[in-house]
């Protein structure tokens, strides 16, 4: 029983006088009616991170007044973190955007006037007129969109359609590409499949757990739950961790290791080199399953053209995969000893031997897991491979307990970002853009004409594919940090940042994302519930649904996809994102954005809008609206289909199925069950097939794709047999020099989300941890005069923030390295950082650069 | 305290003037005044003294109530006693809740006592006793179901020191830990920022007077293991060797395992191959 | 906000009565004691303002059948946004 705290002082002020007078009073008078009568209970996955724990909801009066986390949940067990704790508030912040704004002067839209109130229908015309004229004038690259993997299946599945089909450019990414195109660029040349082989069953089954640059006790904080409590209860059960800076796992640690930044790619060779040294590999499993491989080295750091370090590199971005011999690989890692990497890495040498030891055990199960240490790295793709070299050698991997585990960040980043392929590389279930029959098999599922989507390399069957401005459209490929090396450059006019806040987000605010964003040449239009940083550097904001607002579905990183109905309505005029994508589409007209030779393959659409050939296309809306009821007969809303006259999220999701799930698709291994089977679960890891679930993926009898017999088969791959890619140690792109003499690592904290819009608004959360602190050594400080809580200025090549000196906080900096989160919109850290990328995925590195540090 | 909150104060503080005088209108005086000082302001347990007090006896005999500790205080935390308030008017106190003590490395507050009330012998702020911390709700800390929130571990200044985290078995979940929190007096200030940060409704962790928070073990009895450590061995003479009487393959540690059973021992009383069950004998005893 | 509980004696027998006028003042609630004629009265503003509960004070002293009116509780604070923000949960 809830009460309110009037209700509550009053009925104190009751009892005080009612006890003073010495008078008894019904018991109705004193206490308030029970407040959960009513309240209709139903379950959603949770809004924050990649673990997918499943919350259950409490509206009444169309609000949420309760929450709790789902006690039948298998991943969390009615268990929450201190932010799923707070899920109501984030819905329900004071400054709640309720209308769409256009940056005005004198009632007309002006990129240096300010924002005011203007109809859906006003800002949708504007941005369709800014977005037609970008796209003829500057080709498929002249429009672009942001988006995320915290949004919905079919948010993301939505976007996808209106980018590569409806404006014919493959300017689509999402804030993934900052946080997992590393273990994706890895997943596909180790396994030729995206996601993990495992689940979080291992946790339960594993003997050595190793943490390879991710602080699962802050970030994962319901599976750190589960893993201590593994090491708690199973005997000889024993946790590594390794990081380049002491965090909250080490408190767990039965052997941690802080390593200087980039070396973990050499200790990773060190344990290979280790395993084959004492002849501890699997030889029969390496015979029957691996191929061995090398990739070219001396890669650069995706910097601009014109930076030395790129003019350097003799292999600037390459990455095609060469074969060698086994002999050739155990070579390829010799230089590796133990003495060699314990020098490189500042671990002691004890400390390395045992980890390697525990790889080495076949007796012990290992689980190895990592988050943004081995994706947010310029090496990511090479350092992700190596440790999947690890466990492919010993043959520890598919199995209970044998799982190298790369953990996401976001609650959707599998779901959507990676399985709905919102890449400007991808296509749906894997497929690409690169590939000619993997585009014309998506414009047929599409009911569109061959050589809608734009290619790669612009070519369809060796042809130049046209382009409206009548020239050839050339390669189209450009991912997040380009795009906003493009907007500054004004190479792209037009960008939507949707369900994220990229301006907080990306790396070099100074130099790129804000100089690009306010380029008086391009539009911006960002769609969001809060004012954000992004906001406020926007032309157009448009006001959004959050989580619960609309019916949604997520996927977690144990490839678990959970849906979840309508709780309650958005406030004011706010929509949710598939909304706003599908109706913007019905202001852009094909013959806007499409050449003739294309509109000649289907006349019929010429005059037709993008809504008409998108989504009203026979297929998208061909289940009716029908009224959402639970098991128990619970009615819910769902105000899309109200709006498109459709049952919009069950029409996208079943075209969507179209490749994953039915006959004939080119590439098998991601099936998943219907729309309506999903409604009536907890979740499901896919591939789903006849309503049975898969756990370990490539081994026989867990995964109906390896045929009996057959043991263990990575079918992602033609063979059969999985890639060990070796590669080498290479140094960081801006390591600490005598100016900059100091690492600089970005990261988050247990108490907020990313960028803190939705949980610094809530009360609580903001007063546990207010403001973002720079974590240093205490010598460190010392020797800048600088005591706990004194006031530091960062500088860094590209700028500076000033914050709180912590030296005795939860993060143990050693020396000569930093830490500070970037929640903080009131410290923007990402001034600091540099807009380097792993040259293969193109992922950020948001660890690793030089800073000094001076007193305020 | 942020400006809004002390202007509520202000607010507050006014507002029972006025009613004061209001009840002496209505010539009520005497009950209505003793009956409002019980409910209002009977909370002695929250107002905590600043770093360096004296014990309170000795404080209240030397605190000249000039109040340049407040004025001193760069985090604005400290108050000072009002007529009606439970401390006695003048003194220097703060209120965890809303405002606890930051733990200034250079304890301005108390530099700035003229008389040692708050003593100058103070130069460490983490020898300060300001009070201890307790989490006095366990039924509705989230950490104790398995929540996992340990802000209160998170924000505290001596870390891992003053709070540590007990890693227990969630026997509910079967399969997930739970993260206690636990508070050390030996390393407790009692600045009280476990207690602001405590994102419950009512805080389940909160920094009372020592005297109140403490318990006290008798005074004839003490922990074995601790007078052990403390005496780098056994107060009584060691035993002398233990021998047992063991089947084959099997060990007794009696200050380890105790009973081991080594790999390959007999697990059951038949021998893995069947003939030397066969030829032992029938029923032979 | 503000919010006063007050016991007001009324004539006897005449609780009922008495009970019925004040509930015509504005913010006033009467929660019980209508036998006993010691009446269990709130009195609670909304306001930044903090005349009307004291002026509502003395004017229930005026009420036709009141004897005495004696204070026992108050609260006085106002409903910060944080306050409003917990009433969600």
């Amino acid at each position: 029983m809830k009460l309110t705290r009037r209700e509550f002082i009053k009925s104190n002020a009751v009892a005080a006088a009612a006890s003073v007078a010495g008078v008894t009073l019904p018991l109705s008078n004193a206490t308030a009616a029970d407040a959960d009568d009513g309240i209709r209970w139903d379950k959603a996955a949770c809004r924050y991170c990649g673990t997918g724990c499943s919350v259950l909801m409490g509206v009444k009066d169309g609000k949420v007044v309760a929450s709790q986390g789902d006690p039948d949940a298998p991943v969390n067990k009615g268990l929450n973190c201190i932010k799923g704790y707070f899920l109501p508030k984030i819905l329900y912040g004071e400054d709640r955007l309720t209308k769409p704004l256009l940056r005005k002067t004198n009632g007309k839209y002006d990129k240096n006037g300010k924002f005011e109130a203007v109809s859906w229908d006003e800002a949708f015309k504007t941005m369709a007129e800014k977005w037609i004229a970008a796209r003829k004038a500057k080709g498929p690259k002249g429009v672009g969109m942001f988006g995320s993997g915290q949004w919905t299946v079919w948010e993301g599945y939505a976007a996808q359609k209106l980018l590569k089909a409806g404006f014919r450019s493959n300017s689509l990414e999402p804030n993934a590409r900052h946080c997992m195109a590393s273990a994706v660029g890895a997943f596909m040349r180790a396994f030729g499949i995206d996601e993990p082989m495992g689940c979080y069953d291992d946790l339960e089954h594993a003997d050595v757990f190793v943490l390879w640059g991710a602080n699962m006790a802050e970030m994962h904080p319901i599976l750190w739950s589960r893993l201590t409590d593994t090491r708690l209860t199973k005997p000889g059960c024993e946790v590594h961790v390794l990081s380049t800076f002491e965090h909250r796992c080490y408190e767990l640690a039965d052997n941690g290791m802080v390593f200087e930044p980039q070396t973990d790619l050499a200790i990773l060779n060190y344990i290979a080199n280790y395993i084959i040294q004492n002849k501890a590999y699997n030889k029969a499993f390496i015979d029957k399953h691996v191929n061995f491989t090398k990739t070219p080295t001396d890669i650069g750091y995706g910097l601009r053209d014109n930076d030395p370090r790129e003019k350097a590199a003799k292999n600037r971005a390459k990455g095609k995969l060469t074969k060698i011999s086994f002999e050739e690989y155990a070579k390829s890692v010799e230089p590796y000893t133990l003495e060699y990497t314990a020098k490189l890495s500042k671990v002691p040498k004890e400390k390395l031997l045992r980890l390697a030891k525990a790889y080495a055990d076949p007796k012990k199960k290992v689980a190895s897991y990592w988050t943004m240490g081995f994706n947010q790295h310029t090496r990511g793709v090479w350092v992700n491979g190596l440790c999947y070299n690890v466990h492919l050698l010993m043959g520890k991997i598919s199995e209970p307990g044998n799982s190298p585990f790369s953990l996401t960040g976001q609650p959707s980043a599998c779901g959507t970002a990676r399985e709905v392929g919102t890449f400007t590389h991808r296509l749906p279930a894997d497929l690409v853009t690169k590939k000619d029959a993997h585009c014309k098999f998506a414009e047929k599922t599409w009911k569109l004409p061959a050589g809608t989507i734009p290619r790669a390399n612009g070519k369809t069957d060796g042809a130049d594919q046209s382009d409206i401005s009548g020239k050839p459209m050339g390669p189209t490929l450009i991912h997040a940090v380009a795009m906003h090396r493009a907007l500054n450059d004004g190479k792209m006019n037009t960008f939507w940042v949707m369900c994220n806040n990229n301006m907080q987000a990306a790396a070099n605010m100074n130099d790129e994302s804000y100089p690009g964003w306010r380029n008086p040449d391009n539009f911006i239009t960002v769609s969001d519930p809060y004012p954000t940083v992004s906001a406020q550097a926007a032309d157009l904001i448009l006001p959004t649904a959050m989580w619960i607002e609309k019916e949604g579905a997520y996927g977690n990183a144990e490839r678990r996809t959970q849906f979840w109905r309508q709780q309650v309505g958005a406030p004011g005029e706010a929509k949710s994102d598939v909304w706003q994508v599908m109706e913007f589409s019905k202001y852009v007209k094909v013959k806007d954005v499409w050449p003739e030779d294309l509109i000649a393959k289907m006349p019929e659409y010429a005059d037709k809008t993008l809504y008409d050939v998108l989504y009203a296309n026979g297929q998208v809306n061909k289940f009716p609206v029908e009224q959402v009821t639970d098991s128990r007969g619970n009615k819910y809303a769902n105000d899309e289909s109200a709006d498109f006259g459709f049952y919009v999220q069950k029409g996208l999701f079943e075209e969507y199925r179209l490749f994953n799930s039915v006959d004939g698709i080119p590439k098998k291994g991601h099936e998943m069950a219907d729309f309506d089977a999903y409604h009536k679960v907890r979740g499901m890891r896919w591939p789903v097939i006849d309503g049975k679930e898969t756990l370990w993926r490539f081994r026989e009898g867990y995964d109906p794709h390896v045929a009996k017999g057959e043991g263990v088969k990575f079918y992602g791959k033609p063979d059969g047999k999985a890639n060990i890619i070796t590669a080498p140690y290479e140094p960081a792109a801006e390591p600490p020099d005598k100016e900059y003499d100091l690492w600089l690592c970005t990261g988050r904290v247990l108490e907020h989300w990313h960028s803190g819009s939705m949980t610094r608004r809530v009360p609580e959360l903001y007063r546990a941890v207010p403001d973002a602190v720079v974590y240093m050594h205490p010598k460190d400080a010392k020797k800048r005069r600088l005591r706990n809580g004194a006031l530091a200025k960062l500088t860094s090549r590209r700028g500076e923030i000033v914050c709180k000196v912590d030296t005795k906080g939860r993060n143990k900096c050693p020396e000569g390295l930093v830490f500070v989160p970037w929640f903080d919109a009131g410290r923007l850290v990402n001034k600091l950082t540099l807009d380097q990328t792993d040259p293969l995925s193109k992922e950020t590195d948001y660890k690793k650069c030089g800073v000094k540090i001076t007193r305020a | 305290m942020t400006d809004t909150e002390r202007k509520n104060e202000i607010n507050r503080r006014q507002f029972l003037g006025n009613m004061l005088k209001t009840a002496c209108s209505v010539g009520l005086v005497g009950l209505g005044l003793g009956a409002y000082s019980k409910r209002a302001s009977s909370l002695p347990a929250s107002y905590i003294r600043p770093p360096g007090a004296l014990p309170e006896e000795e404080f209240l005999g030397t605190c000249i109530r000039c109040g340049l500790c407040v004025r001193d205080c760069p985090y604005d935390i400290l108050f000072l006693g009002e007529v009606g308030d439970q401390v006695p008017t003048g003194t220097p106190y703060f209120v965890a809740r809303t405002g606890p003590c930051e733990m200034c490395e250079e304890i301005p507050c108390v530099v700035a006592c003229p008389t040692n009330a708050l003593d100058h012998e103070l130069k460490d702020i983490e020898d300060s006793r300001m009070g201890l911390a307790v989490l006095i709700d366990q039924e509705n800390c989230i950490a104790f179901h398995g929540l996992r929130c340990e802000v209160c571990f998170n924000v505290c200044p001596i870390r891992n020191r003053a709070i540590t985290l007990d890693m227990q078995h969630n026997t509910r979940s079967g399969k997930h830990a739970l993260f206690i929190p636990v508070v050390h007096s030996d390393a407790c200030t009692g600045c009280g920022l476990c207690e602001r940060a405590c994102i419950l409704e009512e805080a389940a962790i909160k920094v009372f007077p020592t005297h109140l928070a403490k318990g006290e073990l008798g005074k004839h009895y003490r922990l074995g293991w601790e007078e052990k450590e403390k005496a780098g061995g056994a107060l009584v003479t060691p035993d002398t060797e233990h021998r047992y009487n063991l089947p084959e393959g099997v060990r007794y540690e009696l200050q380890g395992e105790g009973l081991i059973i080594e790999e390959g021992a007999q697990q059951t009383p038949f021998s893995a191959n069947p003939l030397d069950t066969l030829n032992s004998g029938f029923m032979d005893k | 906000m503000n919010i006063c509980s007050l016991i007001v004696h009324t004539k006897p027998t005449h609780g009922a009565e008495v009970s019925d006028r004040l509930q015509r003042f504005q913010g006033v609630e009467v929660h019980g004691g209508t036998e006993a004629d010691k009446l269990i009265v709130t009195i609670e503003d909304e306001g930044e303002s903090i005349s009307p509960v004291s002026d509502t004070m003395n004017a229930l002293r005026d009420v036709e059948g009141v004897v005495s009116t004696v204070l026992v509780y108050h609260y006085g604070g106002e409903e910060s946004m944080e306050e409003m923000n917990r009433e969600i949960n």
